[in-house]
Formats: C-alpha cells, sequence, structure tokens
C-alpha cells in the first residue's frame, strides 16, 4: 500500500509539470494508467516514464496558442528547441570532461590556468541560463509574441560578437570542439532569425492576441 | 503522421478504448515493439482532440478513478484511412523495386 501511495507521490511530482488546465481534467486519468502500468511492488518513478512525461510537458507548454502558426514560424520554434538541446549537450560534455580539461590546459600553459579555470566556470554557471533563453523564447515565438522576436535577434547579435572575439582570441588553436559547438549553435540561431523575420511570418506577429483567438473560433 | 500517432488511430479504429487500453492494444498491434509510454499518449490524445480526430466516448469512474474512453471521429478514421493507403502504396512500391521480377516475396 505504501509502495503504491510513493509512487503515486512520484508520479504527482512529475506531472506538475504539466499546464495545469490539462492537469486539472486529465491529471487523475493519467495517474491511473500510470499505476496500472507499473510493475507489483514498484516504488520510483520509472525513468522512461518520466522522460516520456517531461517531453510530453514540454511539448505541451512548447506548442502555439490558438491560431496555429505558419510553417516558417514552427521550424523556427523546433529550431530553438534543438538549440538548448544542443547546448545542453555541451554542458553535459563539459561536466563529464571537466577533470581532463583542467588537466590539459595544466600541462600545456599553466601560465593561463587562471583564466581558463574562471572560463570553464562562467560556461557551467552561463550554459543552464542559455538553455532557458531558448526554450523561453521558443515558447513566446511559438505564440507569435512580436517582442520575442526582437528579443531573439538581440541575442543573436550579442552571440555573434563573442563569436567573433572568441575567433579572434585564437578559441580555434585552444578548443577546437567547444568552437564548433558554438558555430552550430551559431547556426541554428541564424537560421531561426532568417525564419522568424520570413515573409511568411509576418502576419503571424502582428496579429493583436486576441484576433488570434478569434481566428481559431 | 508520427509511428505513435498512427498506431493510437489504428487502436481506436474498431470501437472505444480507455487509456491503459490504448497502451496494450498498441504494444499488440506493434507485436511488442512499441511500448507506449502515458506522457506520450496523452500528449498526443490531447492534440488528436484538438484537432478533432478522437473524442471522448464515454466516462466512468473505476476504483475511485476517472476512466475516459476515447473513439476515433469521422475525420480521424478518415486521416487513418488515407495514412494507411499512403503506407501501403509505399510499402507496395518499395517490395516491387526490391523484387522486380516478383519472384521473391
Amino acid at each position: 500500500m505504501s509502495n503504491s501511495a510513493d509512487l503515486e507521490r512520484g508520479y504527482r511530482r512529475v506531472l506538475a509539470c504539466y499546464p495545469r488546465a490539462f492537469r486539472q481534467e486529465n491529471e487523475d486519468e493519467i495517474l491511473g494508467v500510470l499505476m496500472d502500468t507499473a510493475e507489483e511492488g514498484q516504488r520510483r518513478v520509472g525513468l522512461a516514464e518520466a522522460a516520456a512525461l517531461i517531453r510530453g510537458a514540454l511539448r505541451m507548454r512548447l506548442r502555439p496558442g490558438p491560431g496555429r502558426p505558419p510553417r516558417t514560424v514552427s521550424a523556427a520554434v523546433r529550431l530553438m528547441c534543438i538549440g538548448a538541446a544542443v547546448e545542453l549537450a555541451a554542458l553535459a560534455t563539459l561536466v563529464a570532461t571537466m577533470g581532463s580539461l583542467k588537466a590539459a590546459v595544466l600541462a600545456r600553459d599553466p601560465a593561463q590556468w587562471h583564466t581558463a579555470l574562471l572560463m570553464l566556470t562562467a560556461k557551467e554557471v552561463f550554459a543552464p541560463i542559455g538553455i532557458a533563453l531558448w526554450l523561453w523564447l521558443a515558447w513566446a515565438n511559438g505564440r507569435g509574441h512580436d517582442w520575442a522576436r526582437l528579443i531573439f535577434t538581440w541575442f543573436f547579435g550579442l552571440f555573434t560578437v563573442s563569436l567573433l572575439i572568441a575567433l579572434a582570441q585564437h578559441a580555434a588553436v585552444y578548443a577546437p570542439a567547444d568552437l564548433a559547438a558554438l558555430t552550430a549553435l551559431w547556426l541554428v540561431a541564424l537560421a531561426s532569425v532568417v525564419l522568424i523575420f520570413s515573409k511568411a511570418s509576418r502576419p503571424y506577429y502582428r496579429q493583436e492576441p486576441g484576433e488570434r483567438m478569434r481566428a481559431a473560433g | 503522421m508520427q509511428e505513435a500517432t498512427f498506431l493510437i488511430l489504428t487502436a481506436l479504429a474498431d470501437g472505444s478504448q480507455h487509456g491503459y487500453g490504448i497502451i496494450t492494444e498498441v504494444k499488440q498491434i506493434s507485436d511488442g515493439r512499441v511500448r507506449l509510454r502515458a506522457g506520450t499518449l496523452y500528449t498526443a490524445l490531447d492534440r488528436l482532440r484538438a484537432d478533432g480526430l478522437v473524442t471522448v466516448d464515454r466516462e466512468e469512474i473505476v476504483d475511485n478513478r476517472l476512466r475516459r474512453y476515447y473513439r476515433l471521429t469521422p475525420a480521424g478514421a478518415a486521416l487513418l484511412a488515407a495514412e494507411a493507403a499512403r503506407m501501403q502504396a509505399n510499402a507496395h512500391a518499395a517490395m516491387a523495386r526490391l523484387n522486380p521480377l516478383g519472384a521473391v516475396t
């Protein structure tokens, strides 16, 4: 009995990721299915189940509101999610290889040790913010907020400048993999900017939210 | 159409099902290959309902829990039929090209 109560509490915690309106209508039912599919005596939330639930919640939250956006905007939203995923992968790689990275810097260039350590730590701190930023802008652009594409473009400009600075500092010599990841991210961002400012996207951003609701009827 | 969506619609093709029923049906239809997760199922159902392809057939209370039965709408059935025909045509074309003489099947 307490096993299933533990399990149910765990699933409730994961389900909290979903939008409130969806939860009110479906939480009870989904919990029932989750409990039905659980193993006998299972106490902890299954990893695959949790992953599917979180993926579903993300998809639901990033799903554009009423009134379908044009293909260009949906593609941009998808690209921004890819941007978040690339950044997450880069962060995971950095965390996993932190030890050997430090050793490499120490062996090759002890004079740069402090700078390198500072930069690595800064990357660890800023990457989660970057991921959140990608997802937030994906959500806002999917809903057709005009400010969202301006903010995205502003960050894209900032990104471009920092990439150029990294190139000027011969980052290619020190961290080719890092530079490759940055360039890939930059290309994703560039494609997103082109898409959200394309002719096909324009009417979607120009619509007032109320208008969009009415259009969806 | 994603495979999960196709299998969910297929599971509902011959009558209404509740969530757990859809999961077991999908497993059976796919020969145990596709294990549909609750998160995937309900995200897909939410979309399918919004698109008018699936609707709630009836609700029951079982063990103090709400149980909804879902069924295909006519639009959902038409879409599934079109998608199945398209896949059949593709599969047929692939087989025909692999065995131009029709010797091996």
